[in-house]
């Protein structure tokens, strides 16, 4: 098996490993890693559920190769609290019950966080677009998106 | 599912990422951003032997306007298109097809040129390509050629490019001031390729169109130029147009595949429906601009 | 049982939207799904399928499999002959067998597991897939269901001796003695045949087991991704001969299931026998292609329904010829319930007949209230009337619903409704909607050409049903040495927030702090028997047993603070976690202390008093099913230019009795109307004549997205319940049984000005625009 050395910068600590080239980033970083906040839903770049911020953009792990990934700056959802403390977008969706099974919700905070990012003050139109590439089947949404529109008021609010 | 196994290269430049082309024949796949590639390839629908990955070729990813063109490095990456300055001044259109390429994280890798070449018959970027005639440049080892737009697209997933040619830029003519542009789909949901799609140019002078350029995507197995639409738009005087017959004329000579998701008469009557839109919106923007 | 109020401290949580006790592991990437469990040396499975729907194997070669590197096992079936034993559900009985794990001289469906690899990874597990050589004799296979149990050529289940492909047929049979007269009678009989579409449950985490046998140990144990950890170790007690005590099952975290992951298949049972015969852990993760294509399938009915209506528009009887597709091998008989057809209607007469048929197709599953096609056929044949009655569909149903004034009401299929509020809450829907200004809005659409439509839909649900097993939950409530509390429930929550609704009944009836009880559930070998979370039961069954064990610790609290404070105990009460003598605050003795009484010093206690604060409860509601019912209510704008339809307004109305947690019922009522609205405009299963499924991926089954969904609008009535002491009526699946007929009534009104009469589902723009072009309208 021809492996190569991919190392990269996960949440903050540098992490190293001997990869296959065909091994996609979202199982280096749960087998290699052990960071399995990042789940597969389809492995082929529809539902969102891996989503995570490589080099600062919302970036579907399914659909790039931990090879592609080398010397790259990588954070996960276990990479937006601080310590204790959830970010605007996991405690907003904490409060607006924006999640009942979880397992889309990882994707869907890191594509919230890296969407207010850029667009801190949405329109409903462009926070529903903003959200569509991430696919949920317990809460029809409605929680998800008023978790959303209250993540941007609170860091409006905050940064005002 | 995971993809089969493959040996990976990543050149540095592209003199090296056709050579390793060269090298492998037609087991060697070039990859850019991955977003159309990477899918096929987990779900073992596609297998190369080789990837050899453009993504850190320097030289591919630039945007720069060079006289009356607009040239685009084949992996500038769409994210960075949609907000490019020189895009938005001096290629309206690509700049406003942007958006409606898949959602924000696949446009996060997906490239220009990687679209491109994928020639999915549903996508924007070539139809875009095809509306503005823009030409393509291509590199092989030791050769190199430009390819117009026009002559590019074979047949759904299928180009005029060789084994060992990688698309390096693609060069979209400046179109002048008084021109106005329009990109108008549906699909079923956002994000999702288009059932049908529209994009349009046209240039306003004197209240009469000058030039006009309409072309469809999901219409057909390649983009395509709605000739018919178009010699009905030039020389019309702007207030004389039925928006509506355009649309109708853009279509009545194609033949739409027909799916699960729309059928051929579907596709018609969406392909009129969004050329109408089009046309009507790129008219008001020459008129405003 | 309780049925009398019992004492219990004031209500400080239940009725309250407090934070899910769920969420911060899962919002920090902390959640543990099937896949995030690491054990040591485990290996990963990947099943070959049958590409094809009907065909005899005739060779199997597994050679080339085997010798790749890496790959440690490739069963067939001959490796599993004789290895198993009785693969049957508590709750579904002997008479319906799980069929062996691979298929043995022929496969029957697209999707059909033909072999198993195990290998040291699943991408080397994959690779070996592809090195399997197989050929079959291709046969004609058998995919429409509505004339498969007329085809005596073709049939499914020829290979064992089947004559036919009826599972099970009924004739016509009145349910009540005048049926025919009333039909007779009637001015007005009307018909229609309503077709409802195959979509299916995608939970986002697929089906998944991680399995590890013991050979020192004689011990299995499972993780897996399921709505039952019980019935799971139930079913592999069984199926492997040994003593449940061997089993243990766990899901820490289970990424939804809807139905899906009610029972055991084959492919659980496959990975189960290769860890036996390993002596390793295997792991199956189901990937999306095999999600959509071979996990169970649902809906899929057809029905002809008739009404006798009399000249005052009032329903007189009602019928139904139905059919249901099975798919070749159905995990459970989730059909249409006959019995509830007339539903919430004071319709008096009923008569039906069904025939459930195997077709070469996946088997059938349960889905979110699997026995809904009783709504979608009556809602849709409801407006149908109305369209050719020349009546509002609003004024039809008002003419005929039952309202909680007609209780208690027993309906021709033997229904009796306690409580129930039907009219009620179409009247509340439709305030919320301002029907009168619906109605100007659209005729004003109208005259300018716009297909804007309004549907409504009333149901009545059946939650807590007294289906084998299902009648009860046990809880076991224990306050320990530090005097927090821990609850152990025999649910398996995979989504609905058990931890969070059972904590809030506990805290209240205990008189302690939401925060100091943890809940316990989904492990086999620490909690009370439960047979699974679904069927809209876990408010209903486990909260009353929640409420009666944590009572029942109360009262040993209160017993033995009785002595430490060396006061009467019923001068006690519980108050944030300290026991006080009423009306006098000083004399207090907290909850830690009651337990170091109770546990340390338990030698000190009066002889009449045992160690310890725990109690156990096995909780059985008076009656079944525990009914609840609520209107749905759509609008819907289709343009004409894209046949596209948009869904502008959605009103739920509903009646759940009295509510533990809104914010969660709310939840819950979301999530299943999203799942009726995909279904009926963007979700369709599909299979080609051939047997070939067409939608395999996500980007060919299109679940909704943020930008189709509307924001959804819900009113509440609460009616409370008399089968359980908390006044719940369960709700979970009310979403997904009201909203299919709903959209598709919505849909149907809009195009009904083109003189196109909507019968059958799906109805997405390519459904709509063949309807308009058939109506010369496009």
């Amino acid at each position: 098996m021809n492996e190569t050395v991919v190392s990269m910068t996960v949440n903050g600590d540098q992490r190293t490993g001997n990869v296959e080239p065909r091994k996609i980033l979202a199982d280096f970083l749960r087998e290699d890693c052990g960071l399995t906040g990042t789940h597969l839903g389809c492995e082929h770049g529809v539902c969102g559920a891996c989503t995570i911020m490589l080099d600062g953009r919302a970036t579907r792990s399914c659909l790039v190769f931990a090879v592609q990934a080398d010397g790259s700056d990588v954070t996960t959802v276990e990479g937006l609290a601080a310590g204790d403390e959830l970010n605007p977008v996991q405690e907003a969706f904490r409060a607006e019950h924006g999640l009942q099974c979880g397992f889309c919700t990882p994707g869907f905070v890191v594509s919230a966080t890296a969407f207010l990012d850029r667009n801190p003050d949405p329109t409903d139109d462009e926070l529903r677009e903003g959200l569509s590439g991430n696919l949920c089947r317990c809460t029809g949404y409605q929680g998800i998106l008023r978790a959303v529109r209250a993540a941007a008021e609170a860091t409006k609010a905050r940064t005002a | 599912m995971k993809p089969a196994p493959f040996d990976y290269y990543a050149p540095a430049t592209v003199d090296e990422a056709v050579q390793l082309l060269r090298d492998a024949g037609d087991e060697a796949k070039v990859i850019a951003g991955g977003q159309s590639l990477v899918p096929m390839l987990n779900l073992r629908l596609a297998r190369f032997e080789v990837l050899v990955d453009i993504g850190r070729i320097d030289e591919l990813r630039r945007v720069e306007q060079i006289g009356e063109e607009v040239v685009v490095g084949a992996t500038a990456r769409q994210c960075d298109i949609e907000v490019d300055g020189t895009v938005a001044k001096s290629v309206p259109l690509l700049a406003a097809a942007t958006p409606l390429i898949g959602h924000f994280q696949i446009r996060s890798r997906g490239t220009v040129g990687g679209s491109i070449a994928h020639a999915d018959p549903a996508a924007e970027y070539p139809a875009v390509a095809l509306a503005l005639d823009a030409k393509l440049d291509v590199a092989a080892p030791s050769r190199q050629r430009t390819i117009d737009a026009n002559e590019f697209f074979a047949g759904t997933w299928m180009t005029a490019l060789e084994d060992d040619e990688i698309l390096t830029a693609v060069r979209f003519p400046v179109w002048p001031s008084g021109s106005g542009f329009a990109v108008e789909e549906v699909a079923r949901r956002y994000g999702d390729f288009a059932i049908a799609g529209a994009v349009v140019g046209v240039h306003v002078e004197d209240g009469r169109v000058a030039r006009a350029a309409v072309a469809l995507f999901g219409m057909g197995s390649t983009p395509l130029r709605a000739a018919e639409a178009e010699a009905a738009l030039v020389d019309s005087a702007v207030d004389q147009i039925d928006a509506a017959a355009i649309g109708t004329a853009a279509v009545v000579s194609t033949e739409p595949p027909d799916d699960l998701h729309a059928s051929s008469g579907l596709r018609q009557h969406i392909g009129r429906t969004v050329v109408t839109r089009a046309v009507t919106r790129a008219l008001q923007e020459a008129q405003n601009r | 049982m309780s049925t009398t109020p019992v004492t219990s401290a004031a209500a400080r949580y239940t009725g309250q939207s407090v934070h899910r006790k769920e969420d911060r592991r899962l919002l920090t990437g902390h959640g543990q799904y099937v896949d995030d469990v690491a054990v040591a040396g485990t290996l990963h499975a990947a099943f070959l399928r049958s590409e094809v729907a009907r065909a005899a194997i005739t060779e199997l070669d597994v050679t080339a499999a085997r010798e790749l590197p890496g790959v440690v096992a490739v069963f067939t079936s001959q490796d599993f002959d004789g290895r198993f034993g009785e693969a049957w559900h508590t709750m579904l009985g002997e008479e319906l067998q799980v069929p062996p794990p691979l298929a043995i001289t022929d496969v029957r469906h697209v999707g059909d597991p033909i072999a198993l690899v195990v290998a040291e990874s699943r991408y080397i597990a994959e690779d070996a897939i592809e090195l399997i050589e197989v050929d079959l004799d291709m046969a004609e296979p058998v995919v429409d269901f509505a004339t498969a149990g007329a085809d005596t050529d073709h049939i499914v289940h020829g290979a064992w001796g089947f004559p036919s492909n009826n599972m099970v047929e009924v004739p016509f049979t009145p349910l009540s003695p005048d049926l025919d007269a009333a039909f007779k009678d009637a001015d007005n009989v009307v018909e229609c045949t309503i077709r409802q579409n195959r979509y299916v449950c995608v939970p986002m985490e697929g089906r998944g087991i991680l399995a590890s046998w013991s050979a020192g140990r004689e011990e299995l144990e499972i993780v897996c991704s399921t709505q039952s950890v019980h019935e799971t170790r139930n079913f592999f007690g069984r199926y492997l001969g040994i003593p449940e005590g061997q089993v243990r099952v766990t899901a820490r975290d289970v990424g939804g299931g809807f139905g899906q992951k009610m029972f055991m298949f084959r492919e659980e049972a496959a990975i189960v026998l290769a860890s036996r015969l390993l002596g390793r852990p295997v792991k199956w993760i189901e990937d999306r292609r095999e999600n959509l294509v071979a996990a169970a399938h649902s809906r899929n009915e057809l029905g002809t329904v008739r009404m006798a209506v009399d000249g005052d528009n009032v329903i007189q009887a009602i019928t139904v010829d139905h059919i249901a597709d099975l798919g070749a091998y159905p995990a459970c008989p989730a059909i249409m319930n006959h019995q509830l057809l007339p539903g919430p209607y004071k319709i008096p007469r009923l008569g039906f007949s069904m025939a459930m048929v195997w077709t070469n197709t996946m088997g059938k599953g349960a889905y979110r209230g699997p026995w809904m096609f009783e709504t979608t056929a009556r809602e849709m044949a409801i407006d149908h009337a109305a369209r050719k009655l020349g009546v509002d569909p609003v004024e039809l149903r008002r003419k005929n619903l039952l309202s909680l004034a007609d209780m208690p009401f027993t309906s021709p299929g033997g229904n009796t409704f306690i409580e129930s509020t039907p009219l009620e809450t179409l009247e509340q829907a439709l305030e919320i909607l301002d029907l009168d200004a619906f109605r100007r809005e659209q005729a004003a659409a109208r005259s300018e050409g716009r297909l804007l439509g309004l549907g409504v839909s009333v149901y009545i649900e059946p939650s807590s049903m007294q289906a084998p097993g299902l009648a009860s939950e046990g809880a076991t409530v224990r306050v320990e040495s530090s005097g927090k509390v821990v609850a152990f429930f025999g649910t398996t929550s995979h989504g609905q927030s058990v931890e969070t609704t059972m904590a809030q009944i506990v805290a209240d009836q205990l008189g302690v702090d939401y925060d100091d009880v943890t809940i316990v559930q989904a492990d086999t070998q620490s909690t009370p028997w439960g047979p699974g979370t679904g069927g809209s039961r876990t408010a209903v069954v486990a909260g009353g047993a929640a409420r009666e064990a944590a009572l029942a610790v109360r009262e040993k609290v209160l017993a033995v603070a009785a002595n430490v404070l060396e006061a009467a105990e019923e001068d006690l009460d519980i108050e944030h976690g300290s026991v006080v003598v009423k009306g006098t605050p000083t004399k207090t003795v907290t909850m830690r202390q009651v337990a170091a009484a109770a546990y340390r010093d338990a030698d000190a206690l009066p002889p009449e008093l045992s160690a310890g604060l725990e109690a156990t409860a096995r909780f059985r509601p008076q009656s079944f099913p525990t009914w609840s019912n609520a209107t749905h209510v759509c609008v819907v704008e289709i343009d004409r230019d894209t046949c596209i339809p948009k869904i502008l307004r959605y009103i739920v109305s509903e009646d759940c009795g009295r509510m533990i947690n809104p914010q969660i019922v709310e939840g819950q009522i979301y999530g299943g109307v999203v799942q009726g609205i995909g279904g009926v405009v963007l979700e369709d299963f599909v299979y080609d004549s051939d047997g070939n499924p067409l939608t395999t991926t996500f980007v060919d089954y299109l679940l909704p997205t943020t930008t189709e969904v509307p924001e959804i609008e819900v009113g509440h009535l609460e009616t409370d319940s008399t089968t359980n002491p908390g006044g719940f009526k369960g709700m979970g699946e009310g979403g997904a049984i009201g909203s299919h007929a709903a959209v598709a009534n919505a849909i149907g009104d809009a195009l009904a000005p083109l003189g196109i009469d909507v019968l059958s589902t799906p109805l997405g723009p390519n459904d709509i625009h063949r309807l308009m072009v058939e109506a010369g309208a496009a």
